[in-house]
């Protein structure tokens, strides 16, 4: 059977659902942490998906002829990546932050604005 | 000219009481000298009687109530004449009145100075030079206005003084003063009996701590009471009308420490005063009821338009409005079955009995009711048979009263609503040839008499007072007081033969017209009532006098003199107190022979024909029931001592559960307190309260508090994690997808 | 079933299943392992659509930093004593239910939807060979003339100091 864009949607939405219970219901910050790359994973492959079966052509007047309507999802994906990247690295170091506060990682100990 | 100024007659009062109050009165507290210990109990008395320990035997039993005030040692081994002594009676402390100089406190509670200072006796002249001023003045406009009548005057009357209070659209509220005949003839009466009551007061107020307040209440109740005389329209006449509720509950109240005395079924004046207030309130309310129907209806409230009005008005209506009018008069005026704050209202001094509960303030209400009378006359029918049923009926069932009760005041004040009753029925069956007339006339009469009766009653009571060094009311404990006081019971004498109706005395003259109108308009249960009534009255105030001041043993058969069956020596009152009896008894005898008073009031009327009056048959079986009633009495009272009389009484049932019943005022007083008690009080007072506290409250609070249970409930949802938020998040995100979804293939 | 089909079935399967396993395991550093599975399956399926370039960044990128940082982390943040050191709270049910309603929603909509999008794979096809992936993308993002993506570009360098900067602050000890 051929590969439609269905197929890689529902892998996208199946992978984000999976994550999203990850960050949910995990109490280690770090194991919530990794919920959230499985979602941004789960979009990247959404993107690209998408890129790869854009069947939009625009015509582009100039002579390079870049590649917009072909890559846009790549460049999505390319600045997800970063962002995410970045995030985890902030985020990490939160976290050892904390650890060293208050001896704990467990998100549901960490609720001081609460009530 | 003269007319245009009256209006000084009616502020001239209210000048006083503000001079009164700002300036004497305030010069009177300021002048009263301070002293650091109080002088012990027996000084005052020890002088008087030569030994201390009897005499303050007698006061421990009569001293009454426990607190710290009149708490009079009973400890026999602490002296009573150490002056550092702390159980000793801080005597003449008085918080009102700062504290007093070598004055004890009295057993009637008023704070006594021995000595007037100059700021109370210039109130008081103040008071009588302004209330002279409005006397003269009124006896002049009386005079001119009889002898060179004014056209103007006489059909419309003039406005005096006039100031517009509201005007907005069709709301015209004018404070408005006017003057016409009727107006003249109470004002000569209410200010004569003022002033006269003013000058007496001088002495039986004498070394009263009060003595200023006295004064400046008397010249407000003179400005209220004329208020309501001059008023034009409704509005002022009710603001009159309550001004007066506020000076009478001033002036019974007067005694602010006094004590109610059970025994004698006598409440504090304190309670009197507010039971009178409450209970005119009470007939207030009809009174604004039909002033607001007959606004509603005719957009005014001025008398003169009125007249005019009501002719187009739906009759039910205004017979309805009418009856609610009179409600306000029966409450102010004393009739069944709002007539019970009147003999408590005796509890204030008997200047104040003699000025506003005989002759003034309760003639308010038949004031109204013969200002009113056009209105009455447009209404159907049954509006004045209301008025001279209850009329009728009150003056019976007063009688009735009257004849067994032992409390002197309590007599007269009996008296005065049974005669009040009468003037109602006077005003009920004269019809359109008499007008206001017949009414009116028995309350001039009577307004002289009573406050004679009440001004004599004042003289002996002060003069018991001093003899037995107690207030004494009780009649049991009088007799024969005629030779020790032979000019009070002179005059007193005189004015029971007027209101007994004697021939040829004022009372005789008003009352059988009465009576006879009710004949002639064949109104035969009013007749009937009336002239039992009649019979009654000579019966239980010839009684009151024998009591008072014969006795078996009297000259002229028990009428005059006999034994006294109190203590201590009785003494005629001084000049300042007899010199109003006098004055007042010539118009007591005088007053009825004025008989162009009904063609003065109203010049279509007829007038009082003595030569008619004296022919009809009616009028002399009038007389012979007074006569009877006289004569019972002098039988009874003045043969027979008063011990067997009583003796008589109790040993047959019949008589002495007729005794009991009258003697208790048919227990109608006991009956009004149970339902204030219980139905007012407990019941709907507490439903009220109970509906306040748990309905409203609760709903207040309950409003408050399920806000705040929300809160802290909904504040849990906070709770610092962020993966509940997340769930929050998603979930919202859950529910809003699905809820998108199954609205879209809906409607797809 | 063609290569293309096959490999994609293939790595779908292992990423879905490593996925559960990141979510399920009790130790988290076999979860942390099981994160790696995950990514390096995202990187073939991006060569399996024509996008060699970002395969190797995931690669370089996730599977090289991310990881080795989130097991630093780990390492870092060790606690002993549990047998059990990714544990779930107790709104797992409810976070359960919520999944699976997004997740259904989204497969869903995504199916039913009337502006589905080419089904048919002809995309990347369409592109001109000779020139690779990377070449592609350069142009893309830095090119000064026509549409590109540059813009973006140096805010994401600047989000890179940032975070650079950041996690160092945050992260030292005073």
């Amino acid at each position: 059977m051929g590969l439609t864009l269905n197929h890689f949607l529902i892998l996208g939405a199946v992978l984000f659902c999976i994550g999203l219970y990850g960050a949910i219901s995990k109490r280690n910050a770090i194991a919530v942490l990794m919920g959230i790359e499985i979602m941004l994973n789960a979009v990247n492959v959404t993107m690209i998906g998408f890129s790869f079966f854009n069947t939009v052509k625009v015509h582009r007047p100039d002579g390079f002829g870049n590649y917009a309507q072909y890559l846009t999802g790549q460049i999505f994906a390319i600045f997800i990546i970063t962002v995410a990247a970045a995030e985890a690295a902030v985020a990490l170091a939160m976290i050892i932050a904390i650890y060293r506060k208050r001896n704990t990682v467990d998100v549901g100990e960490i609720d001081m604005m609460k009530w | 000219m003269l007319y245009q100024y009256s209006w000084t007659v009616l502020f001239a009062p209210l000048l006083a009481f503000a001079v009164i109050i700002f300036v004497t009165r305030v010069w009177d507290m300021l002048s009263r000298p301070r002293v650091q210990e109080v002088p012990a109990h027996g000084d005052t008395h020890a002088d008087i009687h030569g030994s201390i320990d009897p005499h303050h035997d007698s006061h421990n039993e009569r001293a009454r109530g426990a607190d710290a005030i009149n708490r009079v040692p009973t400890d026999g081994d602490k002296s009573l004449d150490d002056p550092t002594n702390s159980n000793s009676l801080p005597i003449g402390r008085d918080p009102i009145h700062g504290v007093l100089h070598g004055g004890h406190l009295d057993d009637d509670d008023d704070p006594k100075v021995p000595f007037l200072s100059a700021g109370a006796k210039a109130s008081a002249y103040v008071a009588l030079v302004l209330m002279a001023f409005a006397c003269i003045y009124s006896w002049i406009l009386l005079i001119n206005s009889v002898v060179s009548p004014d056209p103007m005057l006489v059909k419309t009357g003039y406005t005096v003084f006039q100031y517009t209070w509201l005007n907005l659209g069709n709301i015209n509220y004018q404070i408005a003063f006017h003057i016409d005949h009727l107006a003249i003839a109470m004002m000569v009466v209410v200010t004569t009996v003022t002033l006269l009551v003013q000058f007496y007061s001088q002495g039986y107020m004498q070394n009263s701590a009060g003595y200023a307040r006295f004064y400046s209440y008397l010249s407000l109740f003179a400005f209220s009471m004329l208020v309501i005389v001059f008023a034009q329209n409704f509005l002022v006449i009710f603001t009159g009308w309550e001004l007066v509720g506020l000076s009478s509950y001033l002036l019974i109240g007067f005694w602010i420490n006094k004590k109610a005395k059970p025994e004698e079924q006598r409440p504090s004046p304190a309670s009197a005063s507010l039971q009178a207030f409450v209970v005119n309130r009470i007939g207030d309310v009809g009174f604004i009821i039909g002033i607001m129907i007959l606004f509603v209806s005719t957009g005014t409230f001025e008398f003169s338009k009125l007249q005019i009005a009501v002719l187009g008005m739906n009759k039910t209506a205004l017979t309805v409005a009418m009856i609610c009018i009179f409600c306000g008069a029966i409450g102010k005026s004393a009739q069944f079955p709002l007539h019970v704050w009147l003999p408590s209202a005796m509890e204030g001094p008997t200047p104040v009995s003699a000025l506003i509960h005989a002759a003034t303030m309760v003639a308010a209400g038949v004031y109204m009711v013969a200002r009113t009378f056009p209105l009455f006359y447009a209404a159907d029918p049954a509006a004045f048979q209301v008025v001279g049923w209850i009329g009728a009926f009150t003056a019976f069932f007063a009688a009735t009263i009257a004849l067994v009760q032992s409390d002197f005041k309590r007599v007269l004040a009996f008296s005065t609503i049974s005669q009040l009753g009468y003037m109602f029925v006077g005003l009920a069956v004269a019809g359109s040839e008499y007008g206001a007339g017949p009414g009116m006339f028995h309350l001039f009469t009577h307004a002289f008499f009573k406050a004679l009766l009440f001004l004599g009653a004042g003289s002996v009571l002060f003069a018991l007072h001093h003899a037995m060094h107690r207030e004494v009311q009780d009649m049991r404990l009088m007799g024969g007081l005629a030779t020790r006081m032979p000019i009070t019971a002179a005059t007193w004498l005189i004015a029971t033969l007027a209101i007994s109706g004697f021939p040829g005395f004022s009372g005789f003259f008003s009352k059988e017209t009465i009576i006879g109108l009710a004949y002639d308009h064949q109104q035969w249960g009013l007749y009937a009532l009336t002239l039992v009534t009649a019979g009654l009255t000579a019966f239980y105030m010839l009684r009151a006098f024998i009591l008072a001041f014969g006795g078996k043993g009297g000259y002229l058969g028990g009428l005059w003199g006999g034994p006294y069956r109190g203590e201590g020596e009785v003494h005629e009152s001084p000049p300042t107190m007899t010199i109003p009896l006098i004055l007042l008894a010539i118009p007591s005898v005088l007053a009825g022979y004025w008989t162009g008073f009904f063609t003065y009031l109203n010049p279509d009327a007829k007038p009082l024909d003595i030569a008619q009056l004296l022919i009809l048959p009616d009028t002399w079986i009038g007389v012979a029931v007074s006569l009877v009633g006289l004569i019972v009495a002098y039988a009874i009272y003045a043969r027979v001592e008063l011990t067997k009389i009583e003796a008589f009484v109790q040993s047959r049932p019949a008589l002495r559960t007729v005794h009991r019943i009258l003697y208790n005022r048919y227990y109608i007083d006991a009956f009004y307190d149970w339902l204030v008690k219980y139905v007012v009080l407990n019941g709907i007072c507490w439903l009220a309260q109970a509906f306040d506290t748990y309905v409203i409250d609760g709903i207040v609070n309950g409003v408050a508090s399920l806000i705040t249970g929300f809160g802290s409930g909904v504040r849990r949802v906070e709770t610092g994690q962020v993966q509940s938020y997340m769930i929050g998040f998603f979930g919202g995100v859950a529910v809003l997808a699905v809820l998108a979804l199954v609205l879209i293939n809906v409607v797809k | 079933m063609d290569l293309t089909s096959l490999l994609f079935w293939l790595f779908a399967i292992f990423m879905v299943v490593a996925a559960l396993l990141v979510v399920g395991l009790r130790n988290i550093v076999h979860s942390a392992l099981a994160l790696i599975i995950v990514f390096a399956m995202a990187a073939g399926i991006y060569v399996l659509l024509n996008a060699e370039f970002i395969g190797i960044v995931q690669v370089l990128i996730y599977v090289g930093a991310v990881t080795i940082l989130i097991l630093f982390a780990l390492m870092l943040t060790r606690i002993g004593g549990h047998p059990r050191t990714n544990p779930t709270n107790r709104q797992w049910p409810i976070a359960l239910v919520i999944c699976a309603l997004v997740g259904a929603t989204i497969v869903f909509a995504e199916l039913t939807s009337p502006r589905a999008i080419a089904n048919v794979g002809t995309g990347a096809g369409q592109l001109p060979t000779g020139v690779s992936n990377v070449v592609r993308i350069g142009q893309l993002l830095y090119s000064p003339t026509s549409y590109s993506y540059v813009l973006p570009f140096e805010i994401a360098s600047l989000v890179l100091l940032v975070a650079i900067v950041g996690a160092i602050v945050i992260g030292r000890e005073d």
